[in-house]
């Protein structure tokens, strides 16, 4: 009955999760602090708060994500591409092509029936194809991440937005607003720029199998939608906890299978 | 790439885009509202040219045709081969191969591309060029990578040095596509003996390497002719390059594009030739009518091109130079440096001209003729005449009465963006405003064209310009 925990410490966010016999029984998202190790004491925190436990009960943790180095409480560090291809086969188990959007990058994977890496490419350049880059947009635009997923469907006329540079994105959308162009047209032009450079990286690997998407972006419906469309398949849905935890989790789940000698949790 | 762009054979839809555009003039006012509203995304494009006139018409005419060529080739028993805009398509013509030039193609696709060549482009780097390859070959050759376009048998470009991203997009695409490839090695200097005697040697390897791939013998005589045809595209351009001097000039500003698109893919073809009569017909004829070429009827501002024009997408820019009184008086694409040309008078030993008396004297022709395109000569700058393209421009720009200098590029662009800025410090230095366009001729996701257009619009106002 051991207790294992993961924890990703992301750019944007940092996230935990506490696996109980392959189930989650506690986890949490919060915004990251400056210092990595502040960012997964407090992720760290929420989740056992929410599991009802002590640090001390958590047998195992395994550290993920940009400031995995830098995390206090965790017995392993592991990258975060391994643990997005374990946690993506747990959330989704016919899943066999993984793309993770996350603050800082953008990955695109390929994974065999066990969640194991068989081949991954990233984003070779500026923010543009990351989650900062539709925060910053966000934020721009005035709307939560949540209502900017939303306006893809709403928008009759979407804009073309520069997408190799963050800073000349903003730039134009302080422009289109000023012009008056519908807030749905440049929220759109926003997710579809968004989607077309993920679709590069989805398409270089060859996707197969079931396409799922990890990151918080996945709860972005705009450039989920603009993506399937571009890639011309669709994007499996994860049923069983927030794909923003993914990296978490599958941090979790190789926690678990050290401790019961590589054992699957599910 | 977005799976229903891959359910069509690129060079039909081109074909018969341009070709359904060029008929539009043709058909009756309803016949011609029913087929814009048939075009929606291309109705922009096609109103630029078929409001260019008959110039505008039949270089859309021309290009329809040649995508139609492109499609019956090999039924037609003819060969295609992927070329480049830094070596001029004559030899082929001569040897009945079609030339496929990539960077103009994609300008062309851009133009009338509704999302530019985007999804073309981004199939080069799913395939694994990347995203900072120079944007002008990605376009086709990404259509040409997924196999939606016509194959080509062989590819010929130059090597590293000319244009470095041409080369090595060539290369990947030789690669991937497993096609045989020759790299024009183009000398480190020009004009001396021995320079030219390797370009030459060069050459006739290059013709070997296309015989062997073709199966054919090089023809000097049907060369002759092709080089006839040049000689005579050569002296008209020179008439209407002539014109483009005149304030106001009767040239309007997308014949530019029309002048170097044809010659970098049709040069020596006789369909070429009956286009650039009808230009200079028309610039002649508006002339006689004391009308300018700017339809907005003032001419209020010059420019000079250093580099190239900005393509996408919807002919913005040209539309743009029209609406603003701007005359375009050329870019650094538009000279051929042809001996005779009023602007290579000042630029002794720069000039090549057209040697049809032998097979050696027609190879010498080809090679100088090919020294002398704007990659391979004022952009390179060859080693014993470094500051070729500041002097070039320079001496362009006072010759058309350029009242500013505009960099426009694509970021792709080693050989260009390594030193447009001394070039811009030492254009100011003589008195020409400079402006660098920070965007890319060929994809708008790099700086949209409404950013672009206000920082041009911001740049003649600073400068006092407009």
């Amino acid at each position: 009955m051991s207790i294992v925990a993961g924890c990703d410490v992301g750019s944007l966010t940092s996230k935990a999760v506490i696996l109980k016999n392959g189930r989650i029984i506690g986890s949490a998202i919060l915004k990251s602090k400056p210092r990595p190790r502040d960012s997964a004491d407090a992720a760290m925190a929420g989740a056992l708060e929410n599991a009802g436990l002590l640090q001390k009960e958590i047998v195992y943790c395994i550290g993920t994500g940009y400031g995995r180095e830098k995390i206090g409480f965790i017995d392993e560090a592991v990258s975060e591409i391994s643990c997005h291809g374990k946690g993506a086969r747990w959330l989704l188990p016919t899943a066999r092509t993984v793309i993770d959007i996350g603050g800082q990058d953008c990955k695109a994977m390929k994974i065999d029936p066990d969640g194991n890496i068989e081949r991954f490419t990233t984003n070779d350049k500026c923010a543009s194809g990351t989650g900062r880059f539709l925060e910053v947009m966000a934020r721009v635009l005035g709307v939560s991440m949540d209502e900017l997923g939303k306006l893809t469907a709403k928008a009759t006329a979407p804009i073309t937005l520069a997408s190799t540079c963050t800073v000349w994105a903003q730039a134009d959308i302080i422009k289109y607003l000023n012009s008056g162009v519908p807030i749905e047209d440049i929220g759109a032009g926003i997710n579809a720029a968004m989607a077309a450079r993920v679709a590069i990286l989805v398409n270089s690997v060859k996707p197969e199998g079931d396409i799922f998407m990890t990151g918080g972006v996945a709860k972005n419906i705009g450039v989920v939608s603009t993506l399937e469309k571009l890639i011309g398949r669709r994007i499996k849905k994860a049923r069983r906890a927030d794909p923003q935890i993914a990296g978490a989790i599958g941090a979790a789940l190789l926690s678990w299978e050290k401790v019961n000698g590589h054992k699957k949790a599910s | 790439m977005r799976p229903e762009i891959k359910e069509y054979n690129y060079d039909w839809l081109m074909g018969k885009t341009l070709s359904t555009a060029a008929r539009i003039p043709a058909g009756t006012k309803k016949e011609t509202e029913l087929t814009y509203r048939y075009i929606p995304y291309f109705k922009g494009a096609a109103e630029s040219f078929i409001n260019a006139g008959q110039p505008g018409i039949r270089f859309l005419e021309l290009l329809g045709k040649y995508y139609e060529n492109l499609l019956t080739a090999r039924d037609d028993g003819k060969i295609i081969a992927g070329t480049t805009f830094c070596s001029t398509p004559t030899i082929l013509y001569a040897m009945d191969i079609l030339p496929v030039t990539f960077e103009i193609l994609t300008a062309i696709g851009c133009l009338v591309w509704k999302r530019g060549m985007f999804d073309y482009m981004d199939y080069c780097c799913e395939v694994g060029m990347p995203e900072t390859s120079c944007s002008s070959q990605r376009g086709y050759l990404g259509a040409l990578l997924a196999g939606l376009s016509e194959d080509v048998e062989f590819i010929l470009c130059d090597t590293p040095g000319v244009c470095d991203t041409n080369a090595n997009a060539f290369a990947f695409a030789a690669g991937y596509l497993d096609k045989p490839f020759y790299q024009l090695n183009y000398p480190s200097v020009i004009g001396d003996d021995r320079s030219q005697k390797y370009h030459v040697d060069d050459y006739r390897e290059m013709v070997r390497f296309i015989e062997k791939q073709s199966g054919r013998k090089l023809d000097y005589g049907r060369l002759a002719e092709v080089l006839k045809e040049v000689d005579a595209q050569d002296a008209i351009t020179a008439d209407i390059e002539d014109m483009l001097m005149m304030v106001p000039t009767p040239i309007p500003p997308v014949f530019n594009l029309i002048l170097y698109a044809s010659r970098f893919c049709f040069a020596g073809h006789p369909e070429y030739t009956e286009l650039l009569h009808v230009m200079r017909d028309s610039a002649r004829q508006r002339i006689r009518d004391g009308i300018p070429g700017l339809s907005a009827g003032e001419e209020k501002l010059r420019i000079f091109l250093c580099y190239i024009d900005h393509y996408t997408v919807d002919m913005n820019f040209y539309d743009y130079l029209e609406e603003r009184g701007i005359a375009h008086t050329g870019s650094i694409l538009t000279r051929n440096f042809r001996d005779g040309n009023k602007y290579v008078e000042d630029m002794p030993s720069n000039a090549y001209a057209i040697d049809i008396s032998s097979p050696e004297a027609m190879l010498d022709t080809v090679a100088q003729m090919n020294a002398r395109l704007p990659m391979v000569r004022s952009i390179r700058g060859p080693y014993d005449r470094p500051g070729m393209w500041l002097e070039e421009s320079l001496a362009c720009a006072r010759l058309y009465q350029a009242d500013c200098i505009i960099y426009n590029g694509t970021p792709g662009c080693r050989n260009t963006w390594g030193m447009v800025k001394p070039f811009a410090r030492d254009m100011e230095k003589h008195g020409f405003p400079t402006h660098i366009m920070y965007d890319d001729a060929f994809d708008d996701r790099v700086e949209s064209w409404e950013t672009t257009k206000e920082r041009l619009d911001e740049f003649f106002h600073i400068r006092g310009l407009l």
